[in-house]
């Protein structure tokens, strides 16, 4: 995976300069190896001048892309550099004898030719890398002529080292996004930590209050709209109490805290039960257990009756995961639930028994007329028993 | 009458609390602004209830619950709280107080709640039945040696967390509502056997913590 920024006046991926600077540097030392090679061989050539043009054309161009890459280090001066690197690599066609080069005579260019394959290995990661040591094997090949043992030599080094470079920069542009999501959720953390703190020493003190006056107000003077407010402000202070806490607690390997997630769906008024360190289960399998207490939840608002209570409670067990949902409502008549089923509503029942069948759990129902209804679903831990917390205060 | 001592941090909510509490007849014979002051004040005018906020200064409202308890065995702690971390409920539980309420609980609740605290009874919301029903459940595979729930116990503290009443759950299991009280005083008690090995630790913890 590559996440090149592919804007050319973006600035260098900070966390690569240092495979930057290892490049310019590479780049450098090849342009010497270069001009030696120009002083002991440029003699023997057919245009020794031209030579000397494209080995200063080099020169600059070292000097040009380099501090691109310093600045930038961006794809299109990597692509840039494969082309001019090319067409200084087949300029030994023009400068040396076709005799010479057949019998094998180093191209002009020399291991500086490597430069484009490991710029755009950084850029571009171990594709780039691929891309530009097939190119630049292409081109030798086409000044050479002939597949001998130098050339297979030239090529495996040149592979390997744009897919080993390549991979280097891929691995770590992946680590530095992971430690930013790393240092993202820790200052989320801090921040939601200070929020709750602030909020626990104000409003919910404010709000508990009001709900203590209201009911005052409402006990001597009777008013409705002293109970409302009573009832309001107590709603509030649950939901708000909820909310603070509710941030899913990520757990390791990808699971969340079942509690927490469900702190957010049951209704304010409701009671949830929970045990006090995180009850982690695949985030999957925690998703569908809330969409199911949250169907429950609103099957209860809808038929339970009016002033039925909610309750719900979390248990964890080594084999399982439990989680009751009761109402104190009107109940089902007995029948009702197949009765709906057979005349072609699946309902919120049969809605909820598809979601923890599809988690190879069970679910009950226990309900009679004027009894309420009580679910109790029961998801199985697959495999491993979940790492538990030490508890601490 | 029933002599009552509120610890709380936040003054409106304190002398909220005291004087609806006066109002209906408890005696508030003290108040205290942290865990610390609540402790020494205790020793001195000896109250049948303290009704304890968590999240204190000086001292957690856990600390100055073990403390009380430990000088003042007849003196019940009772829990008031907005706390949102569960471990400090626990915390509480397990240090000595016998029960356990929101700050949303309306004051009728909040008296009977008082009364009955002072009664030695305990005082269960479903949430706290939720939270040491966990706590067991935590023990039964990391510490198997220390006391566990009998399944007559764990039955009537699951109706407690679905939330039934107590009369409820006597009429669902047959038992006698005396029965289901004691039931659920047990689940407690157990939970406070181990005390002193578990106040050395958490105080321990909360020693290397205090500078946080």
């Amino acid at each position: 995976m590559t996440t090149a920024d592919v804007s050319p006046r973006a600035r260098a991926h900070p966390h690569l300069v240092p495979l930057w600077r290892g490049l310019v540097v590479y780049r450098v030392v090849a342009l010497v190896a270069a001009v030696v090679n120009l002083v002991r061989f440029g003699g023997g050539w057919e245009r020794p001048l031209l030579g000397l043009v494209v080995v200063a054309a080099m020169a600059v161009w070292t000097l040009v892309s380099s501090l691109r890459y310093l600045r930038f280090g961006d794809p299109a001066t990597a692509c840039a550099d494969l082309v001019v690197t090319a067409l200084a690599t087949a300029s030994t066609l023009l400068v040396d004898s076709p005799e010479h080069i057949a019998q094998g005579g180093p191209v002009i260019t020399t291991v500086w030719s490597a430069g484009p394959v490991l710029a755009l290995a950084v850029a571009l990661g171990w594709r780039g890398g691929l891309v530009g040591s097939v190119v630049t094997v292409a081109v030798l090949f086409g000044v050479r002529r002939i597949v001998d043992g130098d050339l297979l030599f030239d090529a495996q080094l040149l592979v390997v080292a744009g897919l080993a470079v390549g991979l280097a920069a891929d691995t770590m542009r992946r680590s530095v996004e992971q430690l930013r999501a790393a240092a993202a959720l820790e200052a989320a953390t801090a921040e939601r930590e200070r929020l709750a703190r602030d909020i626990h020493d104000g409003v919910l003190q404010v709000l508990a209050l009001v709900r203590r006056r209201g009911d005052e107000l409402a006990r001597t003077d009777g008013t409705a709209p002293a109970v409302e407010l009573a009832r309001l402000a107590g709603e509030q202070e649950v939901a708000l109490r909820r909310l603070i806490t509710s941030a899913p607690v990520p757990g390791p390997d990808g699971t969340v805290d079942l509690s927490s997630r469900l702190a957010g769906v049951v209704p304010a008024h409701a009671s949830l039960a929970v045990p006090a360190e995180p009850v982690l289960l695949p985030a999957a399998v925690v998703d569908e257990l809330a969409a199911v207490v949250r169907e429950g939840a609103g099957n209860a608002a809808a038929h339970a009756g009016p002033g039925a209570g909610l309750w719900v409670l979390v248990e964890d067990d080594p084999q399982g995961v439990t989680v009751s949902l009761r109402d104190d409502g009107v109940g089902i008549p007995d029948g009702r639930l197949e009765q709906a089923a057979s005349e072609g509503h699946l309902g919120v029942a049969g809605s909820m028994r598809g979601r923890v069948d599809a988690l190879g759990g069970t679910i009950t129902l226990h309900t009679a007329p004027g009894e309420g209804t009580e679910w109790e679903i029961v998801v199985p831990r697959a495999g491993t028993r979940s790492r538990r917390r030490t508890w601490s205060a | 009458m029933v002599r009552v001592m509120v610890v709380d941090d936040h003054p409106i909510w304190r002398e909220g609390v005291a004087r609806d509490l006066a109002e209906r007849g408890v005696d508030v014979v003290a108040t205290a602004p942290d865990g610390a002051a609540a402790v020494r004040i205790a020793r001195a005018v000896r109250p049948d209830v303290v009704l304890m906020d968590l999240q204190l200064p000086e001292l957690s409202g856990a600390e100055a619950t073990a403390q009380v308890r430990a000088a003042l065995p007849d003196t019940q702690v009772l829990v008031l709280s907005a706390s949102t971390e569960h471990g400090d409920v626990l915390g509480a539980v397990r240090a000595g107080a016998t029960g356990y309420l929101t700050k949303s609980a309306a004051m009728g609740e909040l008296v009977d709640a008082v009364m009955r605290t002072a009664e030695g009874q305990a005082v269960f919301s479903p949430g706290l039945a939720g939270l040491v029903l966990g706590e067991y459940r935590r023990r039964e595979t990391e510490a198997p040696d220390e006391p566990q729930l009998t399944p007559r116990e764990t039955e009537v503290l699951r109706l407690v967390a679905k939330g039934l009443t107590a009369r409820a759950i006597a009429a669902r299991l047959t038992l006698s509502h005396r029965t289901v009280e004691n039931h659920v005083q047990n689940s407690l008690r157990k939970l406070q056997l181990t005390n002193r090995v578990e106040l050395t630790r958490y105080a321990i913890e909360r020693g290397l913590d205090a500078d946080e």
